[in-house]
């Protein structure tokens, strides 16, 4: 069934071009060697098609061309405050509280902050190229160990061509309040950005990670691939949070992965809000006893805008939980796509699981797919799923009208009032108000 | 109920209808699929030409599309391996005393005259390929209800067949409706006309007797505006090492103001392919229910669908399936909603034993323009041992904003507290298991007519044996 090959499925991003990036980053054989093998497995991948059930409602070959793309330019290091793209430092100023912040523009990573206190405490959070010549011990360990060869196109694109690049490595029993801020941003269309993240949470650690993606609205199309691994030992909680506010003319398309060890807690965020077409691709694996997950989603389409979100959660090992939640609200011509996937193996007793999605559609022309799958192979288990598709409840709507409310207002905070549910379980306030304010002034700028 | 003595007092203790008959047949097909087959299918019926131009047009698809990929795992199933084509008998039976009697007395042990007797309803029995034995009421054949044989349907009512043959189901929508549209033979023709109302159901009955043997029937029920009717029928097959298959293909009009009901309780032979497309188009107001037993066979992929056309059409799909070792239960509903005000609701329970697998996989799509569409899905799962497994594929595409869509699953086993309850109260822990097993399916049960809801009871009694301890 595979498609032949056509040039323009490899694009640009050839074979000698992965070399040549290894080279000049003087990358260690290991690294050089795995790049290689990813690119090869990029290249023998066709794009996939919507034959495909991964692809059935997002026609990738219709959205995005790879050969429309050359590599996003190489930067040089800069600071806050000086020379930051307008549109990155709004974002900056943003954001709430955080402990340390990591700035990676187009190919580069330009800004690299971190507490002198926390390093002491031998935290590590520079740049996954800096970490691969650094710490190579700890990166070989854990990096393409979860995402692997059989993720799939972009996976393996981004396995092989990643630049900048953010790891961070929280030690056993550290515990750090405020968030580590990472900020992605693509300045041009026509390029593409490779953004990929390692997470390491030691035994008994705790820690959040927030990384928001953004640029200006682009003339000509941009592509960000992006990818995350994220490790939780045993008893670690580790909170990490995806706001993706690309302008319009991107397409993103990341694989994200989180292992969960024994009685670790994970809680994931993915937002969708900028960009013309996202797609996530998100696995939680429950690796151990006791491990929980929590993975939450919230997008907000409107224009052309098209979301998906693919989501796991995999149940490997006995007494363990996990539990989804995504919401969305669709107008005018926005589309959706949640195919969400409970797998429990075989060995996974007293499982633990649920998955819910919910839609609002508020136009006529919006539409939403909801595949909300569940595969169970264990019999001692719960596991449940729920999806709904619909209108606004027009009781609350009336409720608020009869409140003296103009009907624009009160649509607009019944639907903040069903974010407002996704939001409350992300247990970072700061993060969740100013998530509360782009909610807000994307719902007020809806076309 | 003490249904443990039951069980034995019916020596059920093996697949009840795996009996089989010497074979003894007028016709038989070579095994495999091509045009030469097809030719002689048409030639021995008799058969208009335009009907062979479609046999020969679907064929020519099936060879051409590829095999299908998805759902449960077709790859034990070879068609180089199949008989396409068996005739049993020379004639239609008119009267019970006019059936051979070799296969008389297979109807009799299935107990088919006996059920005639009782509801005095119509009866149309399938027999490999032909259709055998048929009666029908004589008032209602005077109101103008037409229930026959296809292939008398065909002879009879040209002009009715040619009309809608293959507009609810055509050729090209799947590759098992390719071959059954290039193979069908038998099946049930049933015309009631406008508004007619009729109080009692008609009954089929599908059996397939020799081995490695492919039955296609092709049913087709029309329901004029305002008129009722109920539909049901059952199928088994006698145990052989060869596999078989079923592929049917069900089309259904209901026009206006019509409803229609159709029920299946399929209880094939562990070995059987059971490959079906069931299908109704629904017009303004009109209501279509499936109710969908399915135990038997090796594979069942089945999704009885409900196209809602007409406003204020209204769809319902029951379906009950029970997977026990080696079997796969790929089943579901399909609802389309292609008009305002539709609405609909698809209840699917599954009960998975051994290492059986049952899957729901359901499409419930609300086109444009669909506005105040309305449809509730719940899939319950129950699983008895812990090889079982029990997946959930549901399909939710919504593209009108005036709809209210909601889908609920939940996956358990038998609760232990459940379990304890009763078993304080004395009863064996088999007992107590198949209590809350009757328990977790009488929401289908109870809309099955009382002989099918006792048969659907038992079956499951005898498959819940041992199944616990």
């Amino acid at each position: 069934m595979p498609d032949t090959i056509t040039p323009a499925d490899v694009g640009a991003f050839t074979r000698d071009q992965v070399e040549i990036l290894a080279a000049r980053k003087g990358e260690a054989e290991w690294l050089r060697a795995s790049r290689m093998a990813a690119h090869g497995v990029f290249a023998d991948t066709p794009m996939p098609t919507t034959r495909l059930e991964d692809w059935r409602y997002t026609d990738i070959k219709k959205l995005v061309r790879l050969d429309e793309f050359s590599f996003a330019e190489e930067r040089g290091p800069a600071s806050v405050g000086a020379g930051l793209p307008a549109g990155l430092a709004t974002l900056m100023a943003e954001a709430g509280e955080f402990e340390a912040r990591l700035v990676q523009i187009d190919a580069s990573v330009v800004i690299r902050e971190l507490p002198e206190s926390l390093a002491a405490q031998g935290v590590i959070f520079t740049s996954l190229e800096i970490a691969a010549q650094e710490h190579p011990e700890l990166v070989q360990k854990h990096l393409g160990t979860a995402i692997t060869t059989d993720d799939g196109k972009f996976a393996a694109m981004n396995a092989a061509l990643w630049t900048g690049g953010t790891f961070l490595y929280v030690p056993r029993g550290v515990q750090v309040e405020a968030p580590f801020r990472v900020y992605r941003w693509i300045t041009e269309g026509g390029t593409a950005a490779f953004g990929r993240t390692l997470v390491v949470a030691e035994q008994g650690s705790k820690f959040s990670v927030v990384e928001t993606l953004g640029s200006d609205d682009l003339a000509k199309p941009a592509l960000s691939v992006g990818a995350a691994e994220i490790f939780a030992d045993e008893g670690a909680v580790a909170i990490y949070t995806s706001v993706q506010r690309y302008g319009r003319g991107v397409a993103h398309l990341s694989t994200d992965r989180l292992v969960a060890g024994r009685d670790a807690k994970i809680t994931t965020l993915y937002t969708s809000f900028g960009a013309d077409l996202a797609r996530a691709d998100v696995q939680c694996r429950m690796q151990a006893p006791g491990s929980h997950i929590d993975m939450l989603g919230l997008y907000i389409a409107d224009g052309t805008q098209h979301f998906d979100n693919q989501t796991l959660q995999d149940h490997l090992a006995p007494h363990a939980s996990s539990n989804l939640l995504f919401k969305g609200a669709l107008s005018d011509k926005g589309r959706s796509v949640f195919r969400g996937l409970i797998r429990v193996h075989p060995k996974a007793q007293r499982t633990d699981a649920y998955q819910t999605n919910r839609n609002l559609l508020l136009s006529d022309g919006a539409r939403a797919d909801s595949l909300p799958n569940l595969e169970i192979q264990a019999d001692d288990v719960r596991c449940s799923h729920a999806a709904t598709v619909g209108q606004l409840d027009e009781e609350e709507v009336f409720y608020l009208l009869s409140r003296g409310i103009p009907k624009a207002e009160a649509v607009r905070l019944v639907v903040f009032g069903f974010f407002a549910e996704v939001l409350e379980q992300l247990p970072l306030e700061g993060v969740k108000q100013e998530l509360l304010r782009v909610v807000e002034r994307k719902l007020a700028t809806r076309r | 109920m003490p249904f443990n003595e039951d069980v034995a007092a019916l020596g059920l203790d093996e697949y009840k209808f795996g009996f089989r008959d010497a074979e003894d047949y007028i016709f038989k097909s070579r095994k495999g699929l091509d045009e030469d087959i097809v030719r002689e299918i048409s030639s021995q019926k008799n058969e208009p030409k335009w009907m062979l131009d479609i046999r020969l047009k679907a064929l020519k698809h099936a060879q051409a599309r590829p095999w299908p990929e998805w759902g449960g795992d077709l790859s034990g199933l070879n068609f180089e391996d199949i008989y396409f084509y068996i005739r049993p008998s020379e004639k239609v039976g008119k009267t019970w005393d006019e059936v051979p009697e070799n296969i008389k007395n297979t109807f009799e042990r299935l107990g088919i005259p006996d059920q005639e007797r009782r509801i005095l309803a119509g009866v149309g029995a399938q027999y490999e390929s032909e259709v055998v034995y048929h009666s029908l009421k004589a008032e209602w054949e005077q109101a103008g209800v037409i229930f026959k044989g296809m292939d008398d349907g065909l002879r009879d009512h040209e002009d009715i067949v040619r009309e809608h043959f293959g507009k609810v189901v055509p050729y090209r929508d799947n590759f098992f409706a390719a071959v059954n549209t290039a193979v069908w033979s038998g099946g049930s023709f049933v015309y009631i006309p406008k508004g007619v109302k009729l109080d009692m159901p008609l009954q089929a009955y599908f059996r397939i007797n020799a081995e490695s043997m492919g039955q296609f029937e092709r049913t087709m029920i029309i329901v004029e505006e305002g008129a009722q009717v109920q539909y049901i029928e059952g199928c088994t097959a006698p145990s052989y090492s060869q596999d078989s298959f079923h592929s049917g293909v069900i089309e259904i009009l209901v026009k206006d103001g019509a409803r229609c009901r159709y029920t299946t309780i399929q209880n094939w032979s562990h070995n059987v392919y059971n490959l079906v497309t069931q299908r109704a188009m629904v017009g303004r107001d009109a209501t279509m229910e499936w109710v969908d037993g399915n135990l038997g066979s090796k594979l069942t992929m089945k999704y009885p669908s409900c196209y809602l056309m007409g406003e204020g059409a209204r769809g319902e799909i029951l379906s009950i399936a029970y997977a026990g070792n080696g079997q796969h239960q790929d089943a579901g509903g399909k609802v389309i909603h292609a008009a305002p005000h539709t609405s609909s609701r698809i209840v699917s329970k599954s009960i998975s034993k051994g290492t059986g697998r049952s899957s729901y996989r359901g499409l419930l799509h609300v086109q444009p323009g669909a506005h105040h569409a309305r449809s509730n899905v719940e899939c319950d799962a129950l699983l008895l041992d812990e090889q079982a497994r029990t997946d959930t594929y549901p399909y939710i595409n919504i593209e009108d904003q005036h709809a209210q869509i909601g889908h609920e699953a939940t996956v358990s086993k038998i609760g232990d507290e459940q379990l304890f309850y009763l078993m304080s109260r004395g009863l064996s822990e088999d007992a107590a298991a198949t209590m809350v097993v009757r328990g977790f399916i009488e929401p289908i049960a109870k809309e099955l007519p009382l002989e099918y809801a006792v048969e659907l009871n038992r079956l499951i009694e005898l498959e819940m044996e041992g199944s616990v301890g």
